[in-house]
């Protein structure tokens, strides 16, 4: 074997003793092969830690080469020896005066890795000199490594004044040193609670013209430090906007990604239209050019193109053609162009989409085809003028009957048919056809629901219904549930003795034999519903259900917001806010109220297709009432209480604007820096509530509303501290309703029964503290879940 | 930014690894491994980019081998993306290529190299060129194997040439080397027919590619076509197809980039590229066109039924290589998906492969349900055929034809250009007598998704 492939395959017994002999003689070039061993066996993961001081030993030598290899051996191992790594010490600082700068810069890069907090002590003053050394390329490893000391030890950076030397550096003449400034002031801010990088006009400007002359990467270090910056000033924005644009053109993706984040960002300071129109344009041909990059950079690429055509669809509308999958293209690149095809359909280019959805309909890969599927199924639930072309497809691919094909196909026809009742019922006779190849349960239960809801169109519903009700105990409770309203359907249509049957049957069932609650409390309705009043029971059954909403496909616009912002970081390929992935520590927890959504909000976005909405009639849809709960300790502590979680309340259903009536101004536009809010308790769906009204009286949207009680009487709380209001605009005004609970934890003896002192906050104006009188008959009513529920059908 | 940088083996070997942060286990390397391997329960390829318990993971493949890194923060994956990739060419210019055994053979090397590229997680210095005055090891350089030695262009990729050659040859042995620079135009092309043999989508992606030889590093011109149109046109629509059919020699550009070393006083007007080439291996330009030009091949197929039996069809496929005969392409692949139905086939050569049958062949794969017709070189101007007789398993209908396909076709087309950018000369600006370095300009078109409908 040649080369240093050699030193992998030292033999297993005894090999730390022999590297040890090796270490200790005298020839060089051996000695340098020996630590070459050590190195190697390092990599595959030995400990080598045994012969720390054998290798040290090597360090003091005029041979570079034999330098760096012990110093990447000191690297790995001084955590667990940090009483020898000391012997290192002498050396290091010997070396960081060398006259050769790449000795200079090498003894303190290496210095700040030895994460040994003894000798950090040491590392301060050839640190000191370093970042003020002749050398630029000592100086930029200085920089870094100012940052390196930071993450060990705050204080003694913050005491030595480096923090001061390193915004020093921003300005310095050579834009290597400035990229690692920025580099390293915004990695300490992540764990500051100081903004370290408030940047002047001069500096903003030095950092622009830095920006044209630095790699690559420093490029991205100062387009994101640009992007974190508060841009007020129109001519500011505009500025930025003139340096940043050429960037567009750079061959590194992440050149353009933070470029194009950097340009977004500026958009709505800039008050041209025309400007913002032409800028918008320009953004269009650098992000095609990334689709002809490698296929990992693609698909950073389309999960951020992902976002931006959310909020400005004109950058691609005329590029859908770059978004067709092509044929090699890995399955996560497809599945991405999918979706990005979805929201750049629109009518002129409809036809050419789904003609290419047709094809991917036949492709191999399962995922890829159902998705496909899936697709033309929103194109047709958002285009109205297209839907019957999308009608026609499906039923093309239907009749191809490929199983999983014609189950996806229902599942969308479903939505269609929700989307435009009464318009498409004549290809209800194709979709009976392939009954029997039905077994997944969401394609089950949409054709439950199709044929419960056009019972009367559809001759033999009776005996479509009954062929799935066999096997009703061993159904999924999905198509449980929905065979039970589709048999009270048809017999409210069709009262025939043999719907009653049916009706009888399946009712005795789902009240008698299950386990399943919600399929028995559903059953127990109906049931009481039919036996008392069969006018109301139609009248509630057989009412007209509000037609779905087309948006049912986009992200919620805070999130948006939040991702948008983030664009061209991790945050934006996960389609999740920073803070439910990022883990690093901290020193001093700034609040972060950015959180709101969690991974749940990704297997939402995910699967994307609204049509996942559930099937159940009317009713208002799950996903908003399942608002978000497991907020509690999102805020920080407001109030300084030492609080417990309160005790899990059951999910509000989405409430109905609060009355504004009852409500008592608590804090005026004056004392709330433009923001004014109403207040008061009442109660509503049997529990107490207390209600808000917002109007938003500054120039800035505001939101992230969270809410705080302190300890009272009573021991109400909110159940969750959010308080889910959208973003508020400028001018706008908004209600909210807060379920309450009580939680024993907070009660105080001490407090005024008649108060409550309240705290409530935004993402920008912070924290505001009011009272809001408070009557103690609000909590008097019994609570619903203390009805028993004999009684309740004993009614 | 980044936590570690790791290289795994094909095996999920550790063959290199840096730790900056120290803040994520040593174990990540196993498990991004078996996330990698059993995504989705295996069989599908992982997206780049993934997070497991709270530690994200970005990693390329190249050469067999994975490049990786990890990171607890909410960092640009791009940036950490072209990283990596950067790494691997890195590598692929100091080591001659980029492979496991190249990699093991040089890791002191390349832990030298890693120490100037990446400080505490950020990428620092990454140009070849500027890191030659930071390395003392000498690059262990393998043997070129000779098994896919075949055609111009072997391991055909993005790379242009096949030299395995380390930048460091010419700098340290002054003048014994080789002087050399090869420029290379190479395209890869997409296009999508639609069943009846119309394109209905076609796009090239393009990039000039230079490796670069030369001692002293003296600045280099590249002048292209003078006739070379950037930027599309404002009207959108099915009437913008001017491009080639006007048969004028404009050459027309969507879109392109630069490498930051191309000065561009010179492009506006004379359509010349002027650089000073860093050692090792880059794209001087990268470009997009989405104006029609003319495909290579044209495929039809035609499916009827066996007039002798019931549970037969014949299908007959037919490419034409539309280029001219002075060339030929390479390593044609012609893969047609068969639909369920089809339970066997059996093919017959066309009459033209009789002169050379053995270079053409075919393969049923069951299991995938494809055919595919594989071709060593294919000329131009020169029609070839194939007759198929499937076997089905029910009897004929009408939906078999529509069923077969789509058609995918793979090839490499050396000194042919689809967009017909040239380079009209490359000129090495040094004024020294005597100085004759050897020029290589070449082109070659790949195939990207060449997709007939059927």
């Amino acid at each position: 074997m040649s080369g240093d492939g050699k030193y992998f395959s030292t033999t297993k017994k005894g090999e730390i003793h022999e590297l040890k002999e090796e270490l200790r003689v005298l020839d060089k070039s051996r000695r340098k092969d020996a630590v070459k061993k050590v190195i190697a066996a390092m990599t595959v993961g030995k400990d080598v830690s045994p012969i720390f001081p054998d290798v040290v030993n090597c360090m003091q030598t005029d041979d570079l080469e034999l330098k760096k290899l012990v110093y990447l051996y000191l690297i790995n191992y001084a955590k667990s020896q940090p009483d020898l790594a000391i012997m290192a010490v002498n050396t290091f600082v010997k070396d960081s005066q060398d006259p050769n700068p790449l000795i200079r810069a090498l003894a303190v890069r290496t210095m700040g890795c030895i994460r040994v907090d003894k000798i950090t002590e040491y590392l301060c003053d050839p640190l000191q000199r370093c970042l003020k050394d002749d050398d630029p390329y000592v100086r930029k490893t200085a920089a870094v490594c100012v940052a390196k000391l930071y993450d060990i030890n705050p204080e003694l950076v913050e005491d030595r004044g480096f923090l001061d030397l390193l915004k020093d550096l921003l300005a310095d003449s050579n834009p290597m040193v400035v990229a690692n400034a920025v580099a390293a002031l915004a990695d300490i801010r992540e764990t500051s609670t100081q903004d370290l990088l408030v940047l002047t006009n001069q500096s903003l400007f030095k950092l622009l013209r830095a920006l044209n002359e630095c790699t690559e990467w420093g490029q991205v270090y100062i387009l994101d430090a640009i992007a974190k910056m508060q841009i007020k000033e129109a001519k500011d924005a505009e500025s930025i906007v003139e340096r940043v644009v050429p960037r567009l053109q750079h061959a590194n993706s992440a050149v353009v990604l933070s470029a194009v984040k950097v340009v977004l960002l500026q958009l709505p300071l800039i008050a041209d239209e025309a400007a913002t129109k032409a800028l918008i344009k320009k953004l269009g041909p650098p992000l095609v050019t990334l689709l002809s990059e490698e296929a990992e950079v693609q698909y950073v690429a389309l999960r951020n193109i992902n976002l931006i055509v959310q909020k400005h669809p004109e950058v691609l509308s005329h590029e859908i053609k770059v978004f067709f999958c092509k044929y090699n293209d890995p399955i996560y690149v497809k599945l991405e162009k999918l979706d990005i095809m979805i929201a750049l359909a629109n009518e002129r280019n409809i036809d050419q989409v789904l003609l290419e959805l047709k094809e991917y309909a036949t492709e191999v890969d399962v995922d890829f085809v159902r998705k496909a599927v899936r697709a033309i199924g929103r194109c047709a639930v958002t285009l109205e003028r297209a839907a019957e072309r999308c009608i026609n497809v499906l039923l093309e691919l239907i009749k191809q009957k490929v199983n999983y094909v014609v189950q996806e196909a229902v599942v969308v026809i479903k939505d269609i048919f929700r989307r435009y009742p009464n318009r498409y019922e004549s290809i209800i006779a194709t979709l009976c056809d392939s009954l029997d190849s039905l077994d997944e349960p969401e394609a089950r239960a949409s054709m439950v629901w199709i044929i419960g809801e056009y019972a009367e169109r559809i001759d033999n519903a009776d005996e479509l219904l009954e062929s799935f009700l066999e096997a009703f105990p061993e159904e999924n409770a999905a198509v449980q549930l929905q065979l039970v309203t589709a048999a009270v359907k048809l017999f409210l249509k069709n009262p025939q003795p043999r719907a009653q049957q049916m009706i009888q049957l399946v009712l005795t069932y789902a009240t008698q034999e299950t386990d399943n609650p919600d399929l028995r409390d559903r059953a127990y309705v109906y049931w009481r519903l039919l036996s008392s009043d069969p006018e109301a029971a139609r009248a509630v059954v057989l009412a007209e259900k509000p037609v779905i909403s087309q948006g049912t496909a986009t992200m919620d616009p805070q999130l948006l917001a939040t991702l948008l912002g983030n664009l061209s970081t991790l945050s934006s390929v996960y389609h999740l806010p920073p803070s439910s992935f990022v883990t690093r520590a901290v020193h001093t927890p700034a609040p972060s109220l950015d959180n709101g959504a969690l991974l749940r909000e990704r297997t939402a976005t995910d699967d994307g297709a609204g049509s996942s909405a559930g099937v159940s009639d009317g009713a208002p849809s799950p996903a908003a009432t399942a608002a978000p709960q497991q907020s509690s300790s999102l805020i920080g502590d407001l109030l300084d209480l030492d609080i417990s979680d309160p005790p899990p309340a059951p999910a509000a259903a989405a409430p109905p604007p609060p009355s504004v009536d009852e409500l008592v101004e608590v804090v005026n536009a004056q004392s709330g820096k433009g923001l004014a809010i109403k207040a008061g308790f009442s109660r509503e769906n049997n529990g107490p509530v207390f209600l808000l009204q917002l109007a938003n009286g500054t120039q800035q949207s505001l939101d992230g509303f969270m809410l705080q009680f302190n300890k009272n009487t009573h021991g109400i709380a909110p159940t969750s501290q959010v308080v889910s209001v959208p973003p508020l605009g400028p001018g706008e005004t908004a209600g909210a309703s807060v379920p309450l609970t009580v939680n024993p934890a907070l009660i105080n003896p001490a407090a005024n029964p008649n108060v409550i002192q309240v705290a409530i906050r935004n993402n920008q104006q912070g924290v505001l503290y009011f009272t809001s009188a408070c009557k103690p008959e609000i909590l008097t009513a019994p609570a619903p879940s203390a009805t028993p529920l004999d009684d309740f059908f004993g009614l | 930014m980044i936590s570690q940088f790791f290289i795994l083996s094909p095996r999920g070997d550790t063959i290199i690894m840096r730790d900056y942060l120290g803040n994520v286990p040593k174990a990540s390397s196993e498990v991004f491994f078996r996330k990698v391997n059993f995504w989705d329960k295996g069989g599908r390829d992982a997206p780049p980019v993934f997070n497991v318990d709270g530690v994200s993971y970005l990693y390329v493949k190249d050469g067999g081998v994975f490049l990786v890194a990890t990171t607890r923060e909410n960092v640009s994956p791009s940036l950490v993306l072209e990283l990596l990739k950067r790494i691997g060419g890195i590598i692929k210019d100091y080591c001659g290529l980029l492979s496991e055994e190249a990699v093991r053979k040089n890791f002191v090397l390349l832990y030298e190299l890693l120490d100037e590229v990446i400080d505490y997680g950020y990428p620092q210095n990454s140009s070849s060129e500027a890191l030659k005055e930071f390395v003392l090891n000498e690059p262990t350089m393998l043997k070129p194997s000779k098994s896919k030695g075949d055609g111009l262009f072997p391991g055909v990729g993005k790379g242009p040439t096949g030299v395995i050659k380390s930048i460091l040859d010419t700098s340290r042995t002054e003048g014994k080397a080789r002087e050399e620079i090869f420029v290379d135009i190479v395209e890869k092309i997409s296009c999508t027919f639609s069943s009846s043999g119309h394109v209905q989508t076609s796009q090239i992606d393009g990039a000039i590619q230079v490796k670069s030889y030369l001692t002293g590093n003296p600045a280099i011109a590249i002048a292209l076509n003078d006739s070379l149109v950037i930027g599309r046109r404002e009207t959108s629509g099915a009437t913008d197809y001017g491009g080639y059919r006007h048969g004028s020699d404009t050459v027309m550009l969507d879109d392109c980039n630069f490498h930051q070393s191309v000065s561009l006083d010179r492009f506006e007007t004379e359509r010349t590229l002027q650089l000073v080439p860093p050692d090792g291996e880059f794209a001087v330009m990268n470009y997009r066109s989405t104006y029609p030009f003319k495909p290579p091949f044209r495929v039809s197929t035609t499916v009827e039924e066996d007039p002798n039996s019931a549970l037969k069809a014949i299908i007959n496929i037919r490419i034409t290589p539309d280029f001219g005969g002075d060339k030929a392409a390479s390593g044609l692949e012609v893969v047609v998906p068969m639909p369920r139905e089809v339970a066997r086939v059996h093919c017959e050569l066309g009459r033209d492969a009789k002169s050379g049958a053995a270079t053409q062949s075919w393969d049923w794969q069951e299991k995938a349900r494809r055919l595919v017709w594989k071709f060593k070189r294919v000329q131009g101007g020169v029609e070839h055929s194939l007759r198929v007789r499937a076997t089905l398993s029910e009897g004929w209908g009408a939906g078999i034809k529509k069923s077969i396909g789509p058609i995918n076709l793979q090839f490499t087309i050396p000194m042919y250009c689809a967009s017909r950018l040239q380079v009209r000369y490359l000129q090495i600006l040094k004024e020294h007598k005597g100085h004759q370095p050897y020029r290589w300009v070449r082109y070659v078109t790949l195939s990207n998704s060449y997709v007939v409908r059927t």
